[in-house]
């Protein structure tokens, strides 16, 4: 049987791509490695009785209109707003309005909008909001809040990340700010839903299969090759592995276009983020809901990042505490507690060598240590730890580099203004492939896939796709 | 008088004498004794003249050298195009020249697929810079835009724009080197390059040229050329305030109390320094006062000069090379992100010439003079820059010194000019940004106060010697008096 779309990953994207396609009545099929779907939105026990979810706490938003038309609430998917300190929110606000904006314009198909350039010219990459951000340093935009606020949201912006707050550019990271808070049962439950969208709409989930190729002749893709020899015969095949992943794994780079391998192999990647997840056999002051920043001001996450480039362990790395057990109770048995430290500036490549075991370590050393400074006593209580350093991200997700982001933030890498200006996302200068990897994880889940699905849609629609 | 000059540096110079060619009366007020502000040759040991800061000019522009007739008036060059040498440690010095092909033969020896990418680069460059000459040569004539290649350009960051096109960290540092303005990572930063490639000094693009007797030479013949043109010339006359009315220049007070009528007042100040006047000030309100603070550059450059008895030894390099000593481009972040936190960078990144190579009576017979640029460094640096004098050049000697064995040995003088001696002496210069380097030239030329122009190297994209502001600056002035 030939399909309209096959999808490579089962993740929020995938699944959501796979339910908007589905429901547009296309024949599709998701085909996921593992044996469960979810992605970075998985729930799992890593101690008897502890659950967390190990790559993110939270996710960025879910657009209103995609969290709806995929009747999410019905399925389980129940969010609770992180909660926000009074001073900050007033930023956030802002902050919020142009994330949402690109979520808006990128559903929308963001190229396809008038080409009104910055010195009002064609053939420029079109602006998108933010794109005063671009110029701008995290410390230029947070330079008329009072510092603590400043302070905390310049390390909020790069929690699990890495940037020199300094450098222009970094303003780029307050995109990523935006939350839609707690998954009530972890974001497993997210995942669960988005299968059951899936599946109602009519998608073909195939989990366990590991694809290997996507199939392709003269510039047009024709389906994916299988582990196990099989192939899928699809008119679209959508990629939600970042923009490395998918053409470093599924194509052979001789049989590629030079340009496209020029492009992909110069893109970068910035995996920087770690996570270190804490058994506590008390309960902690339920006071501290909120995310707490450790020991990161503006000049401390200066110097990660000089750190971070050399490859080497910063002695003191932004490290990002929330107790998720506090805002969901059943995340840990009676009377316990689920702490998750997320670390910032951690280099994927270290530069003497391999993620050995002492270096996963200095890991769970400065998670502790972190917790033990902002909760005095409750390191005494932690009875197991478990360390996500960048190469088991890379390892579980598929992320390059254990780049959750799907890539670096930075002007020329993002939105309009990818690797291939003059086909600007999801597309790609393969006919028949689209991108719906996390590119735009930073401003919203699920609307990779969504801008993916619609652009499959009208193709078909269009009678581009054969 | 109809018309003043703040300011007796290049661009001083060449404002004046534009404005007394079409005519007008007009007096140049300098506040020290001498003329040319940061291009001059100085005495710095019995026996031995160096540049005192600029050593190399790029970007001097030929419009000036022809219509102020700068030959005539005296100007040689010792030099025309130094050939650039990146300097290694493992001695694998890169000669980058005029010949494509000799220098991909060069970078061949540190990587095939660079020599093979060279020829393109230089294309690629050149046309980016020729395709932005009329933008930063003049003022573009209307209905000219931006290429959209270099809108492009200002969302990409030159290590990113230079890891796309080379491999090995010798071709890409010494290209780099010519960028060192901007932290590599800076969106935009590719276009410091292209702003000098976009430079023709002596007719070559992207060449460096020494005047022989040093740069002093260029300001004698410009002094010349202002009296010829009849320009009053005052030194030692530091003007203390800008005269306002009725937001209108009208003249200026100078420390000695002594006031000068004029319509028109040209100033070779950076913004900071007009904002630090009692005119500027009240221009542009109080309120602008913390955006001053801020505007002030965390990063700086320091300058080094180095009497030698004998002539140093590149490792067989030409010694007429404008010298790039900088490992890889890392060097620059890091020297940038150190810098803007007020550290001492672990790596310094030097620019060396030794004018004595090509023009030996700056010594005595047989021996040497250095000159070093050390960029990027902190403006401010923790703890002070008198007591790091001595440490700064020290390991400055030290790191040229592993790629020219045997130098420290030789060196019996040397003058350390830090970045607070720079901003002492010529006053604090404005920030390199990629805005100012996009912006037009009225945007850096004009005032909020009618009459008051900027002429010096503030208003230029990236402060050089090149006399650009200055022209263009007097063609704005004598604009405005016509209308
Ligand atoms: C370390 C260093 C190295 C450099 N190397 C090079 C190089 O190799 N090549 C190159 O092309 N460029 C170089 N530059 C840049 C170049 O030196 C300057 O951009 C250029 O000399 C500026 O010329 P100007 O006439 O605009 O200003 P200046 O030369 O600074 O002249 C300003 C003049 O105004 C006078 N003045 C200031 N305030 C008053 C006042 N209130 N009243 C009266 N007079 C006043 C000053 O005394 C000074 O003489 C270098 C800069 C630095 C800091």
């Amino acid at each position: 049987m030939r399909y309209d779309a096959a999808i490579i990953g089962a993740g929020a994207e995938g699944l959501a791509a796979a339910a908007l396609l589905a429901g547009a009545g296309a024949r599709t099929i998701v085909v996921e490695r593992s044996e469960r779907a979810g992605g970075r939105a998985t729930t799992r026990e890593f101690h008897p009785g502890f659950r967390a979810s190990p790559f993110a706490d939270e996710l960025p938003p879910i657009p209103a209109d995609i969290y709806w038309a995929l009747d999410l609430a019905r399925r389980g998917a129940i969010f609770r707003p992180a909660p926000v300190s009074p001073a900050a929110r007033r930023f956030l606000r802002d902050v919020e309005r142009r994330a949402a904006d690109i979520r808006a314009r990128a559903v929308a198909g963001i190229d396809s909008a008038p080409d009104h350039s910055f010195f009002s010219r064609p053939a420029v990459p079109a602006p998108w909001p933010g794109e005063d951000w671009m110029a701008l340093s995290l410390a230029d935009v947070l330079a008329r809040e009072p510092p603590d606020i400043a302070a905390h949201l310049a390390a909020a912006a790069l929690s699990g990340s890495v940037a020199d707050p300094y450098l222009a550019g970094s303003a780029l990271h307050l995109l990523t700010l935006p939350r839609s808070g707690f998954v009530t049962g972890g974001l497993a439950s997210l995942a669960n839903a988005l299968v059951g969208a899936a599946h109602e709409a009519g998608a073909d989930i195939s989990l366990g299969h590991d694809v290997t190729d996507i199939r392709h002749a003269k510039g047009r893709v024709s389906g994916i090759g299988l582990a196990d020899g099989s192939e899928i015969e699809a008119r679209a095949v959508i990629s939600t592995l970042d923009l490395k992943r998918t053409f470093l794994s599924f194509f052979q780079w001789n049989a590629l276009p030079k340009e496209i391998v020029h492009a992909v192999g110069t893109f970068r990647m910035a995996g920087a983020a770690a996570r270190v997840l804490f058994a506590l056999d008390t309960m902690l002051p339920d006071a501290a809901r909120d995310r707490i920043h450790v020991s990161s001001d503006l000049e401390q996450l200066a110097a990660a990042n000089t750190v971070w480039r050399t490859g080497m362990i910063a002695p003191r790395l932004p490290v990002t505490l929330r107790i998720v057990s506090a805002a969901d109770a059943g995340l840990a048995p009676l009377g316990q507690s689920v702490v998750t430290a997320t670390l910032g500036a951690v280099p994927f490549r270290l530069f003497d060598g391999a993620w050995t075991r002492e270096k996963r370590e200095v890991l769970r050393m400065q998670a502790l240590a972190a917790l033990e400074t902002a909760m005095p006593g409750a390191g005494a209580h932690v009875i197991a730890a478990e360390v996500i350093a960048p190469p088991d991200i890379e390892e579980a997700l598929g992320a390059t580099d254990g780049d959750l982001m799907g890539g670096a933030l930075a002007a020329d890498q993002m939105l309009s203004a990818g690797p291939w200006p003059d086909v600007p996302f999801p597309r790609c200068p393969l006919k028949g492939l689209y991108l719906a990897g996390s590119w735009l994880a930073m401003s919203g889940t699920c609307v990779a896939g969504a801008a993916a699905a619609r652009t499959v849609a009208a193709d078909i629609a269009s009678g581009t796709l054969k | 008088m109809s018309a003043i000059v703040v300011g007796g540096g290049v661009n001083g110079l060449v404002a004046a004498t534009y404005l007394a060619r079409a005519g007008r009366k007009v007096v140049l007020l300098e506040a020290k004794d001498a003329l040319g502000g940061a291009c001059a040759t100085t005495t710095f040991a019995t026996g031995f003249k160096g540049p005192t800061i600029a050593h190399a000019l790029t970007a001097l522009d030929p419009r000036v050298v022809a219509e102020l007739k700068l030959a005539r008036r005296g100007l040689k060059f010792a030099v025309r195009d130094m050939p650039t040498v990146a300097l290694r440690a493992d001695g694998k010095h890169l000669v980058i020249g005029r010949d494509v092909r000799a220098t991909a033969r060069g970078i061949a020896a540190h990587s095939r697929a660079d020599a093979e990418a060279w020829p393109r680069f230089r294309r690629e460059l050149f046309d980016l810079a020729r395709a932005m000459r009329p933008f930063w040569w003049d003022e573009p004539k209307r209905g000219w835009n931006l290429p959209p290649t270099i809108a492009t350009l200002r969302r990409q960051n030159l290590a990113a724009w230079l890891d796309s096109r080379f491999e090995s960290d010798a071709v890409k540092a010494a290209v780099a080197c010519d960028a060192s303005g901007l932290s590599p990572l800076v969106p935009g930063s590719p276009l410091l390059l292209v702003w000098r490639g976009c430079q023709e000094m002596c007719g070559l693009q992207s060449a460096a040229a020494i005047p022989l007797g040093g740069p002093g030479a260029l300001v004698d013949a410009l002094t010349a050329a202002a009296k010829v043109a009849s320009v009053e010339l005052r030194t030692g006359a530091h003007v203390a305030d800008i005269l306002v009315k009725d937001g209108a220049a009208t003249g200026v007070v100078l420390e000695s109390g002594e006031e000068i009528v004029a319509k028109r007042v040209l100033a070779s100040l950076s913004h900071s320094q007009l904002l630090a006047t009692k005119a500027g000030r009240s221009a542009l309100g109080i309120g602008e006062s913390t955006a001053l603070e801020r505007s002030v550059p965390a990063v700086a450059s320091a300058k080094v000069l180095l009497a030698l008895n004998a002539a140093p030894n590149f490792g067989g390099s030409p010694s007429r090379g404008r010298f790039l000593l900088a490992d890889k481009i890392e060097t620059f972040v890091t020297a940038h992100a150190a810098s803007r936190a007020g550290c001492m960078p672990e790596e310094l990144a030097l620019e060396v010439v030794v004018p004595t190579a090509a023009d030996p009576a700056l010594a005595p017979m047989g021996q040497h003079v250095v000159s070093i640029r050390i960029a990027p460094l902190p403006r401010h640096l923790a703890g002070g820059w008198d007591a790091a004098k001595a440490p700064l050049a020290a390991k400055a000697i030290a790191a040229l010194e592993r790629c020219a064995p045997g130098l420290a040995r030789h060196v019996t003088a040397a003058q350390v000019l830090t970045p607070d001696d720079i901003a002492k002496r010529y006053g604090e210069e404005d920030e390199v940004t990629v805005e100012r380097v996009m912006s037009d030239w009225p945007s850096r030329i004009l005032t909020p106060i009618k009459g008051l122009f900027l002429c010096g190297a503030a208003s230029e994209p990236v402060g050089a010697v090149s006399g650009r502001a200055g022209r263009i600056a007097a063609a704005h002035a004598l604009r405005e008096a016509a209308k």
